[in-house]
């Protein structure tokens, strides 16, 4: 096989992905080291990197605190309660308690936020939420990135996470390829801080053409986020946890803005409002829950379920009244101009115009991610001045592998942090690890030669698999001995769509349909070791592959272990139908072992820092 | 002392060989060229653009100010290679362009009015066709080599070959040996004169032969596409896209490339 | 809603190779000129749309979900710092739109190496970079261990 080069470099901290949080992470690990080399690896290019590609319309994580608008205190509840009570609520203050300072220096930086005209405070959209011309969020976020960081890599995907061979659990750095040149990298750092995407694409999608691309989150979050620390055997919590979105239909637009700042409302297709009519069968489910204000959003979710399976679909948004303020005309279509232009094409496309037309809304297929209103992720040890001794055991955002740090989607138990927080994450783990370097981390880990080697003939397997097994057939995409990386992608889809609670499912699944699922995902992971990729591109696709079905895996587990129905709307055990606060009050955890293949579970105590 | 090669040639070859050869050549042109445009029906889809545009025009174009267009078409995008946005792509087209041209018109004036040694071929244009075709190497390798987008910005080797660089190594290829021929032959060298003739031969054969699957007649649509743009403009239909921004030019930027990946 | 290229305008310039977040901009071997090669991959981020100098870059919506005839055009300019919606409804109405896209000079921001380097005081405290002048308030706030629930 062709012999690629390899190219090797040391750096003293290792940021893998130029998203909000890594390059959060850069900004301020330039900051706190300033002789230190930092070296920041992407897979795309950080202009336009991540889910922030095409801008935001909003920030929804802003105190106000020195306006008295929000304490970070406030913010824990109001996350707690939106994760029906199972955040890290250490993690969740510490950001919280940042971000303004973190929003402040987006605003310095040239961010346009929209002010008040009354107060001159900045616009809210809601009582988190402000309200941003954030078309070039990315490009600004990424232009400190650049000032801060030693090197910056484009187009070089990290496949693997390496590990010290002169101590145990420590993490040496990682391995990948340059997806234009094709050469292997080998990086050595003292540090790690794995701030890539989290999940989507691994539920089968509503649209399965053209369509797949439409995704609520983006389709290059390949959950690289979660495989590498797993393969490194970082503990991972509330897997299970993963997030259904109610949006606008077919093109998964926001609609934060139409409910928070137009004041908009839903309707069933009678023009009936059907959220109270659920709300008993809600509280037979979960008890209490439903009556917390704000209603979570997994509850909301359900409501919609509800109602749509009874038949009095679709389900609209009333915005006829609001879209005839020109004002708020301007605000829905730029809301999506400056965040999801898709659904300003849909909307064109079928002649929907809010001011004369309700437009639908769907419920999206289910993505596992950290950043959102969920909050899936590595465990990661919390800020040392509030964080309970259970949630502390060395640096803040540091996972269970010494020297693995977090950020964004990377970390669980940190929900509605959003773009501002996940970079506000970025710099928290920035500092934590300059701080390890400067103290025990001091000496460069051990990488083997030998397993650098070996990464290297596993990473290229597709491409030769591919070269080969091509002389069989005449043409086409049919191979008996290779699949493609979109073969393997849509087969997960649809073993997770039907056994893990995807869509076609209603979100539902149950310990049969679990086991079942773990059964054909151990066959594709075994089929992975003939993927076969035709160029770069494919080969990059092959690995984010790799990455999604391992995640998938973890999701599977966990859902599996959580014996009850935390957050209906989001998926449902149907064997435990209810909200079990007994013995389920409480974080799940897993550990992966990558030599025997297995699994291990384990509870871990939810803990109130804030009352 | 460099001297006019088809002169010197036309000892062992006819000079009514050569020209009709040349003649075949430019026959070739127009049949690829129309066969091109007949079997896409390029020139359908142009026309019926064109009408489809002017007749969502917000503005008229009269015949003035479509005449104007023109000239400012042929001008700047064609003559000056306006339409490229890189400079070093700019500058490396116009010395190809430029120097083909040059090769090409002091060529068909060799063939046809000094093929033998009769009358002595003047002296600037002999000099011309060696400057026009190692003008046209030079923009020609750079391009190949150091610019050719998929080899700087997708990471493909410099030695790849596919279908859209027919063109190019073509008329590189035909050049080449072109000016290499010549110099063996004006060394006098015999055996090494006649192979390469016959590689100048087949390079420039291939070049005007492919015309139907190169990109060849891409430099006779590229000015109508140049022109079209222009009236769009002018015409008020801007292709769909919104009219620039009534704000100062005060915050720098643009698209600045460092590197590609 | 996948990119697609026109023919007329793309000269290969690279630069929507160069920005693509789904790696799917690529050159075609036959024009040496851009196209996408994956449209199922494409999120419609319009990030190659806004990068193309020669405005050879359109959207149309995805096939599985939006009927034809509709535009949706954009015109960035980094040096106004703007930038301009253009809305075609396949019955033929438009909406324009124009926003800012950013305050300060691109290239403007500052180095965080160009700080006055933190104290150890500093580097022991929970506090990032620029704080606690930033947050706007007096100082970080904290939790006391005895207020856990």
């Amino acid at each position: 096989m062709r012999r690629r080069k390899t190219v090797s470099m040391d750096a003293d901290i290792l940021v893998i992905g130029g998203g909000m949080g890594g390059c959060g992470a850069t900004y301020e690990s330039r900051y706190w080291g300033r002789d230190l080399k930092i070296v920041c690896v992407e897979k795309a290019n950080i202009e336009r990197s991540g889910a922030v590609a095409q801008g935001l319309y909003a920030i929804n994580c802003y105190m106000g605190m020195h306006w008295n608008e929000n304490q970070p205190e406030d913010h824990v509840r109001y996350a707690r309660n939106d994760l029906m009570g199972l955040v890290r609520e250490d993690l969740g203050y510490d950001i919280a308690r940042h971000v303004d300072a973190t929003v402040h220096k987006f605003e310095e930086w040239g961010l346009p936020i929209m002010r008040d005209p009354e107060t001159g405070r900045y616009q809210r959209e809601g009582k988190w939420q402000i309200m941003i011309h954030g078309e070039s969020y990315k490009p600004i976020v990424a232009e400190a990135a650049r000032k801060a960081a030693s090197e910056i890599y484009n187009r070089i995907m990290v496949t693997h996470l390496l590990m010290d061979e002169a101590r145990p659990n420590r993490v040496a750095g990682a391995v990948g390829f340059n997806v234009r040149t094709g050469e292997f990298y080998v990086f050595r750092a003292k540090a790690v801080i794995v701030a890539a995407g989290g999940a989507s694409h691994i539920f089968k999608p509503r649209a399965v053409g053209e369509g797949m691309g439409r995704t609520w989150y983006a389709p290059w979050s390949s959950a690289s986020a979660y495989a590498l620390p797993i393969l490194a055997g970082a503990k991972m919590t509330q897997m299970e946890n993963r997030i259904v979105l109610t949006r606008f239909k077919d093109g998964y637009g926001p609609v934060g803005a139409y409910f928070l700042h137009l004041k908009t409302y839903t309707q069933n297709a009678y023009g009936q409002d059907y959220e109270a009519f659920w709300r008993d069968s809600i509280e037979k489910m979960v008890g209490d829950y439903v009556n917390h204000h704000p209603v979570p959003t997994c509850l909301r979710n359900h409501a919609l379920l509800e109602e749509v399976k009874a038949g009095r679909g679709p389900i609209r948004m009333v915005t006829k009244e609001a879209f005839q303020d020109p004002h708020k005309e301007t605000v829905g279509w730029e809301n999506f101009l400056g965040m999801t232009i898709g659904q300003a094409v849909v909307w064109a496309s079928q002649n929907i115009d809010p001011k004369e037309i309700n437009p639908e809304l769907t419920t999206s297929e289910p993505y596992v991610m950290g950043s959102h209103a969920t909050c899936s992720g590595a465990w990661a040890s919390g800020p040392e001045d509030c964080a309970p001794a259970d949630y502390q055991w060395g640096y803040n955002r540091m996972m269970t592998v010494e020297g693995l740090f977090g950020a964004g989607d990377a970390i669980g138990g940190s929900a509605h942090k959003f773009s501002s927080g996940s970079f506000t994450e970025g710099r928290i783990a920035g500092k934590a690890a300059v701080r390890y370097v400067n103290e025990i981390g001091r000496e460069p880990p051990a990488v083997s030669e030998a397993e650098c080697e070996e990464l290297k003939t596993i990473v290229y397997k597709p491409l030769e698999n591919y070269r080969i097994g091509r002389n069989e057939i005449v043409a086409g995409t049919v191979s008996p001995s290779y699949l493609l990386p979109l073969h393997g992608l849509q087969r997960l889809e649809k073993i997770m769509d039907e056994y893990v609670g995807g869509i076609s499912a209603y979100y539902t699944t149950n310990e049969p349909l679990l086991t079942r699922g773990l059964e054909l995902l151990g066959m594709l992971k075994e089929d992975l070791a003939h993927l076969g990729s035709e160029d770069l591109h494919q080969l990059q696709r092959a690995w984010e592959l790799h990455h999604r079905v391992l995640a998938s895996e973890c999701v599977t587990q966990h859902t599996l272990f959580r014996t009850e129905t935390r957050w209906p709307g989001y998926y449902y055990r149907a064997d435990h139908p209810k909200l079990d606060d007994q013995d389920w009050h409480c974080f799940t955890l897993s550990r992966y072992d990558r030599h025997s293949g297995k699994w291990a579970m384990e509870k871990a105590p939810v803990y109130h820092i804030i009352d | 002392m460099l001297s006019n090669p088809f002169a010197v040639l036309s000892a062992s070859v006819p000079p009514a060989i050569m020209q009709a050869y040349v003649v075949l050549m430019a026959l070739l042109v127009v049949a690829g060229t129309l066969f091109d445009i007949i079997h896409k029906q390029s020139a359908t889809y142009f026309f019926s653009n064109w009408r489809n545009f002017q007749s969502k025009a917000k503005r008229q174009v009269g015949a003035g100010q479509m005449a104007s267009l023109a000239v400012q078409s042929a001008v700047v995008d064609v003559l000056a290679s306006g339409e490229f946005c890189n400079p070093r792509r700019r500058i490396a087209h116009l010395l190809t362009m430029y120097g083909f041209t040059i090769y090409i018109v002091t060529t068909i004036m060799m063939v046809f009015g000094y093929p033998t040694n009769a009358v002595p071929t003047p002296g600037g244009v002999v000099a011309l066709w060696y400057i026009g075709g190692l003008m046209a190497c030079a923009g020609g390798y750079w391009f190949w080599f150091f610019i050719r987008v998929d080899v700087v910005a997708e990471g493909h080797s410099p030695l790849r070959f596919v279908r859209a660089d027919l063109f190019i190594v073509s008329l590189v290829l035909s050049v080449t040996f072109g000016l290499v021929w010549a110099c063996a032959q004006s060394i006098g060298n015999a055996a090494s004169s006649y192979i390469l003739l016959g590689l100048y031969l087949l390079a420039t054969t291939m070049l005007f032969g492919s015309i139907p699957w190169s990109k060849f007649s891409h430099m006779f649509f590229k000015p109508a596409a140049a022109l079209e743009k222009r009236v769009a403009e002018a015409n008020g239909t801007m292709s769909n896209l919104p009219p620039p921004a009534d704000a100062p030019r005060k915050f720098g930027g643009g698209i600045t490339h460092v590197r590609h990946y | 809603m996948p990119t697609f290229v026109y023919m007329t305008r793309c000269d290969g310039c690279g630069h929507c190779v160069d920005i693509c977040p789904s790696d799917i901009m690529h050159i075609d071997t036959t024009y040496r000129r851009a196209l996408n090669i994956e449209p199922n991959m494409c999120w419609e981020c319009y990030s190659c749309v806004k990068a193309c100098p020669q405005f050879a870059i359109d959207c149309r919506g995805y096939a599985d979900f939006a009927p034809l005839g509709h535009s949706v055009r954009v015109r960035r300019e980094e040096d106004k710092a703007t930038i301009s919606w253009k809305i075609k409804f396949r019955d033929g109405r438009e909406k324009n739109f124009v926003s800012p896209i950013r305050t300060t000079p691109w290239g403007s921001i500052k180095s965080p190496a160009d700080y006055a380097a933190p104290t150890a005081e500093a580097m022991k405290s929970q506090e990032l970079a620029h704080e606690p002048e930033t947050l706007k308030i007096a100082a970080l706030p904290t939790v006391s261990r005895d207020r856990f629930k």
